[in-house]
């Protein structure tokens, strides 16, 4: 009598085990994006038309003008680059979202395929070129971020620049350079 | 109760595996991994598994000046395929934001300058500051071989020397400072020279565990490839088969707040750390799990130059360490000075914690200007770590500083330094000092900051890693901060890379020279 329940028992821990197993790695499978984003929709969705991805979350001020059908052009009217972090879309999108409004497309970076993996450097430089990257961001105070004692102009891009997260400023392990990563 | 007892006794793991049979100990696998065999096994050796995802003649830990060292040393002994892991997303470590003084006697710089110097003085001096706790072999083994090694990262890397400094401690000018004042400069050409070689390097892989075979023998590792530092959760696991032998060499633990705080009770997290955020213990701790022996874990070095006021090593240390002996550091709250300002780096750092809270070090115009760089002047005033004042009152005012006893004090300082002597703390005045006058005043404030472990794993003059049982722990060789012993007490600046490169050389040779186990 003791011993079958205590395989009851066995089995239905097992039975827990198990599941938890399953169904865990199964959550981390198909990760599920901040805000709700509906991923199948971003392909195709228009880069200005936030409620094509985002839905219902509100990302713009409602004070904002329509952007639905708005090119990269028409956001730097108003948000006119090299004035500060308040004037600019510097630090405020995601890179993927600037690579989409200037028509870049998934695919020009990730290739046309089912699962997309994470972008290499090598990838980026084909149009990023370090040198060309350097020389642009070569004024930049109090030092140039793409041209470092410790990297020269190899650090590689994504350590700073995200494209589906929050960009962050590298250099501020250990320095208060407060650069504003676009 | 008494039933719970009995079913816990029963769930032991030996009859739940028993018992349940084959789905149990599926579910079981698929939720804990190895994990549940792995404490069983452990006497030994680990669950090997069945299927190495890579496999290499040497695996390398860490990328700094040891690693990088490893790597291009074992390709030379004739190693086939030599891989270098690194958990961070960048390579180099601490050594990529060091700042490039290289300790080695009888350096060209030396001859040029007209600097006598010997091994035996270089050794005398590492020696003397480390109490005499160094082991001595090991020791030797960096003083005697610093100047082939300095010169194999000319000749052969092309690394460039300019300038010849002095650090503290040490008897003479031996300090080769590299062309752009920063360990890049060795560690940039050492990294273009390992993939020129064939060198494999994986970055954002992170070592989790030492695998060993029944005989304790170190024949792989556990890692995460794709590990984000330092997200615990990221990374996918993957097995590494080392045929011939890993070498340790990722560094010492001065951001490792929970390890340090073990060893030194005193450096919690009101002490920043001069390191890159990966100078974590976790790789030295999977060592000693492994069987490897630690020694001399608790001799932490804090910098007592640095600043609270601004991130990482900072400015204040270059403003600091010129003005000693011509400037004074004083206890804002008692308004006195408390310690010799030339005092070392123990002393002082040890002064300071004694105290409890940040003091300052001034200067006057005349020192300062006479002392300090005028780029780093400009780069801590920019960021705030120091200040400008018109009057001696105007400091006492900012640091909330008695006045009356300060400028009490400022004026003994002064009696000092016209006689050069001082009275209450036998502080090295300067021939050229002068007592402090001349306004603007410029000052910074201080507060420890963790630096360099000298503790860690046990080696022999072979960087072969010794174990518990006082014998070799086969296939696994160390180099660098990770390693103990080397300095003792105390690890002289500039002697850090002489240490890393004269052991990261040799343990890549004896590591590619291991006979392979399968």
């Amino acid at each position: 009598m003791k011993n079958k329940n205590t395989l009851t028992l066995i089995l239905f821990v097992s039975l827990i085990l198990f599941l938890l197993a399953a169904f865990g790695s199964g959550l981390y499978a198909q990760p599920k994006t901040k805000s709700g984003v509906d991923k199948s929709k971003t392909v195709e969705a228009k880069a200005g038309d936030c409620a094509a991805c985002h839905k219902d979350t509100k990302k713009l001020p409602d004070s904002h003008v329509a952007t639905k059908d708005m090119p990269y052009d028409g956001c730097v009217v108003c948000h006119i680059p090299g004035e500060g972090n308040a004037g600019t879309l510097r630090g405020k999108l995601p890179g993927s979202h600037i690579h989409a409004l200037k028509d870049v497309k998934c695919a020009q970076c990730h290739g046309k395929v089912k699962k997309p993996e994470p972008v290499q450097m090598s990838q980026c430089v084909t149009c990023h070129a370090p040198d060309n990257v350097a020389k642009k961001t070569a004024n930049v105070k109090p030092n140039n971020p793409h041209d470092s004692p410790h990297y020269g102009k190899s650090a590689d891009c994504n350590l700073c620049h995200h494209q589906h997260a929050k960009s962050e400023d590298y250099c501020a392990q250990c320095h208060s350079y407060k650069f504003i990563v676009p | 109760m008494k039933k719970d007892d009995q079913t816990d006794k029963r769930l032991s793991r030996r009859n739940f595996l028993k018992t349940a049979g084959s789905a149990a100990a599926v579910a079981g696998l698929a939720a804990g991994g190895i994990g549940i065999s792995s404490t069983n096994a452990q006497a030994v050796g680990d669950a090997l598994p069945k299927k190495w995802d890579e496999t290499y003649d040497v695996v390398i830990v860490g990328s700094g000046f040891a690693g990088l060292a490893a790597a291009i040393e074992a390709k030379n002994a004739g190693a086939k395929d030599v891989v270098v892991l690194d958990k961070m997303p960048v390579h180099g470590g601490n050594s990529i934001i060091n700042g490039g003084d290289f300790c080695a006697p009888g350096t060209k710089l030396q001859k040029e300058n007209g600097v006598e110097d010997s091994p035996e003085l270089m050794l005398k001096d590492m020696l003397k500051a480390g109490s005499y706790l160094n082991h001595p072999e090991l020791a030797r083994m960096v003083a005697y071989h610093a100047k082939e090694a300095i010169e194999w990262t000319e000749s052969y890397l092309g690394a460039r020397y300019t300038k010849l400094n002095y650090q503290g401690g040490h008897s003479v000018k031996r300090a080769n400072g590299t062309i752009n004042s920063s360990g890049s400069e060795v560690v940039n050409k050492q990294l273009a020279k390992a993939r020129e070689l064939g060198v494999v390097i994986q970055l954002r892989t992170k070592l989790v565990k030492f695998l060993s075979n029944n005989n304790g023998r170190i024949v792989g590792i556990e890692v995460r490839k794709n590990y984000k530092f330092p997200d615990e959760s990221t990374g996918k696991t993957a097995f590494i088969k080392a045929k011939r032998a890993v070498v340790l060499s990722s560094g010492g633990f001065s951001r490792d707040l929970k390890l340090r705080q073990i060893e030194d009770p005193r450096l919690d997290e009101r002490f920043e750390s001069t390191n890159h955020p990966g100078a974590t213990g976790e790789a030295l701790l999977a060592a000693c799990t492994a069987n490897a022996m630690d020694v001399q874990m608790d001799w932490i070095q804090l910098g007592p130059w640095t600043s609270p006021d601004e991130k990482g090593f900072g400015d204040v240390p270059l403003f600091c360490e010129p003005l000693v002996g011509y400037g004074l550091m004083v206890n804002p709250q008692t308004g006195k000075r408390f310690f010799k300002e030339t005092g070392n780096r123990k002393e002082r750092a040890d002064a300071i914690i004694l105290v409890g809270h940040p003091v300052i070090i001034m200067g006057d115009s005349y020192a300062v200007n006479k002392q300090v760089v005028p780029g780093r002047l400009k780069g801590a005033m920019d960021n705030g770590a120091i200040k400008k004042f018109d009057t001696l009152e105007d400091i006492a005012g900012n640091y909330n500083i008695p006045l009356d006893v300060f400028l009490k004090e400022v004026s003994r300082w002064n009696s000092f330094v016209e006689k050069k002597q001082d009275d209450d703390f036998g502080c090295m005045i300067f021939k050229d000092a002068r007592p402090t006058v001349v306004p603007p005043f410029y000052v910074a404030r201080l507060w420890p900051k963790v630096h360099h472990t000298m503790g860690g794993l046990v080696i022999d003059k072979n960087a072969q890693v010794m174990g518990f049982d006082l014998k070799p722990v086969k296939g696994l060789f160390a180099a660098g901060e990770i390693t103990g012993g080397v300095h003792g007490a105390v690890r002289l600046g500039g002697v850090a890379m002489a240490d890393c490169i004269v052991f990261g050389r040799i343990a890549g040779t004896n590591a590619a020279k291991e006979k392979p186990w399968g």
